[in-house]
């Protein structure tokens, strides 16, 4: 009885998660013609992986996830934890509280498709866009806006319309850690003398370890996904000349051929790029989790 | 608590992020009424005349109206369906003692964080196989398979502190287990349903991944795919990319003016989104 009724959502969620993934791991220690598999061949893959021209884009599509990570941690949880206190602080100064629609506007964008954001943020900062035309018109900026066209700047562009699409997140999260924080903490500190900001500093944040914990698990997880913007703002090649490439998009292209000239599919080289990336990502996970379940301050 | 002169930064802070959140709204909402010669003219004020023609540009010629519909049938079968057979499964993994409870929920658990994109190559094969490329069942189906995990932790989570003198009293009227969860268990636990309702549904409406894999037929792609192209395809013509933009965030604005109070709890008390 009890059988009958779990396997539908078994049934589904074994054939098109579980075996494909256990499939995907276990065909990457195979050689491939196509989409066939064919003999066993052990670690060569990830040996392939690690030879010119592949190592070029490994390293360069880790570092850039890598990037990408540390400016969105540093953004959220500076700026983001920023939001979170000053909306805190409105709640608990009574009257005028407001917070709710403060967090509902700042978490909007995150219910939007990345493919909107993307889409919508390449118009505005396109040549002859509209940003272009504040940033001449306040004097800021002089001619033609290519900062999606350089690759020096391009991936900040990427991680900073990330960041704007994300910023309701943290904003969430830290509110509703500072909320489970008893009061009678903050009164205690004031009466101690310690101004806002001491508080947030050194009263709010070890409580918020929780918090800081589940949005760095979260947002670890989303960068080393990152596709959809990097796909619609530059292309599945990570344009220009691959310095926006992410470790999903280089996956995307050995797999679905749109890596290298020709456009060839490598079917072993992708899975055993997408077994170290599910290594990464479990592995990292794990650890981020252990590590701020230490830090978790009992009260 | 602090003088008013004292929360004045604080107010400025808070002014400057909603208006780096609302202006390129703004400009996206404005744009979708000019035509392009006018976004060049006319930044940021208002269009001369408030004309459809981007919006009906969009819906027929780049026939952004059959993605719509496309989109629409599968968020709607995915979140049925992963409601369905969520609440299924949770239902005997929460509330019998089977022994096996925690090993099943622990393997549906697990899928809660895993990066299914990896194992695009070979689930492409199995939906060649099975004949579900080009196939909005076959995302369907995808799509639920990706968000049972959480809807079963949800569902779980929320009918194991139900009373059991609920279900036991039923069974004693000699209602079938079946009729327990549709009638009795699952009504007590809507805020469960509107939860794995939202999420899917958000989760869903936005992906572009398996789409961009799996459908090659323009007939049946998804709004995010079709607007995928349109951003290259148009280039030229902003006002039906703007205007295609706020047709596909339609729905979900809509929803969203509507339950920002269950999102805003929903994320924050765990981040239940991704």
């Amino acid at each position: 009885m009890a059988v009958l009724f779990v396997l539908p959502a078994l049934a589904i969620y074994g054939l098109f998660v579980l075996y494909p993934l256990a499939m995907s791991l276990w065909g990457s220690f195979f050689t491939w013609k196509g989409l066939r598999m064919l003999d066993f061949a052990g670690l060569s893959n990830f040996a392939r992986l690690f030879v010119f021209p592949s190592s070029a884009r490994l390293t360069g599509a880790l570092w850039h996830n890598v990037i990408w990570f540390f400016g969105i941690m540093v953004f959220q949880n500076c700026v983001g934890l920023l939001f979170a206190w000053l909306l805190f602080l409105r709640d608990q100064g009574k009257g005028n509280g407001g917070a709710a629609f403060f967090q509902s506007l700042f978490f909007f964008p995150a219910v939007l498709s990345p493919v909107i954001v993307g889409a919508l943020w390449r118009l505005l900062l396109a040549p002859g866009g509209v940003v272009e035309w504040a940033l001449n018109g306040l004097g800021l900026h002089e001619g033609s806006l290519t900062v999606l066209g350089n690759s020096q700047t391009a991936l900040l562009m990427l991680v900073a319309v990330d960041a704007w699409n994300w910023m309701g997140l943290p904003v969430l999260i830290y509110t509703a850690g500072l909320r489970q924080i008893s009061g009678q903490i903050f009164e205690a500190a004031k009466l101690d003398g310690a101004g806002s900001g001491r508080m947030l500093v050194s009263v709010a944040l070890p409580l918020l370890m929780p918090a800081i914990g589940t949005l760095t698990t979260l947002s670890f997880i989303n960068t080393f996904n990152q596709f959809d913007i990097v796909y619609v703002m530059q292309g599945v090649q990570g344009n220009p000349s691959y310095s926006t490439d992410t470790l999903v998009t280089y996956f995307y292209r050995l797999a679905f051929g749109a890596e290298g000239a020709v456009g060839i599919t490598d079917i072993g080289l992708a899975l055993a790029l997408g077994t170290m990336l599910f290594l990464v990502l479990s592995i990292g996970t794990l650890l981020m989790l252990r590590f701020f379940d230490r830090r978790t301050v009992q009260l | 608590m602090q003088t008013r002169l004292a929360r004045l930064p604080g107010w400025t802070v808070l002014a400057l992020w909603s208006a780096a959140v609302l202006l390129p709204l703004y400009i996206l909402v404005v744009s979708c009424f000019k035509t392009t010669a006018e976004i060049y003219e006319n930044r940021l004020g208002l269009p001369q005349s408030w004309s459809l023609d981007n919006f009906t540009n969009a819906w027929t010629r780049a026939d952004l109206g059959q993605n719509f519909i496309n989109s629409l049938i599968v968020t709607g079968g995915a979140v049925v369906l992963t409601i369905v057979v969520s609440a299924l499964a949770a239902y005997p993994l929460s509330r019998y003692k089977l022994g096996w409870n925690g090993i099943m929920l622990g393997l549906f658990l697990s899928g809660i964080m895993l990066p299914i994109r990896l194992a695009s190559v070979e689930l492409f094969t199995l939906m060649r196989n099975l004949d579900l490329l080009d196939s909005l069942t076959g995302l369907i189906l995808v799509y639920s398979a990706i968000r049972i995990p959480f809807a079963v932790f949800i569902f779980a989570n929320f009918m194991r502190v139900l009373p059991s003198e609920l279900d036991e009293a039923a069974r004693m009227d000699g209602a079938g287990e079946t009729r327990i969860l549709f009638q009795i268990i699952l009504p007590m636990v809507k805020p469960a349903v509107s939860i794995v309702a939202i999420f899917t549904a958000i989760a869903v409406w936005n992906d572009f991944f398996f789409p961009l894999i799996f459908i090659f037929d323009d007939r049946y792609k998804t709004v995010p795919l079709a607007i995928s192209v349109f951003v290259g395809q148009f280039r030229t013509d902003w006002g039906l990319v703007f205007a295609s933009l706020a047709i596909s965030m339609a729905p979900i604005l809509i929803m969203y003016c509507s339950l920002a109070r269950q999102i805003r709890e929903g994320v924050g008390a765990g981040g239940g989104m991704k």
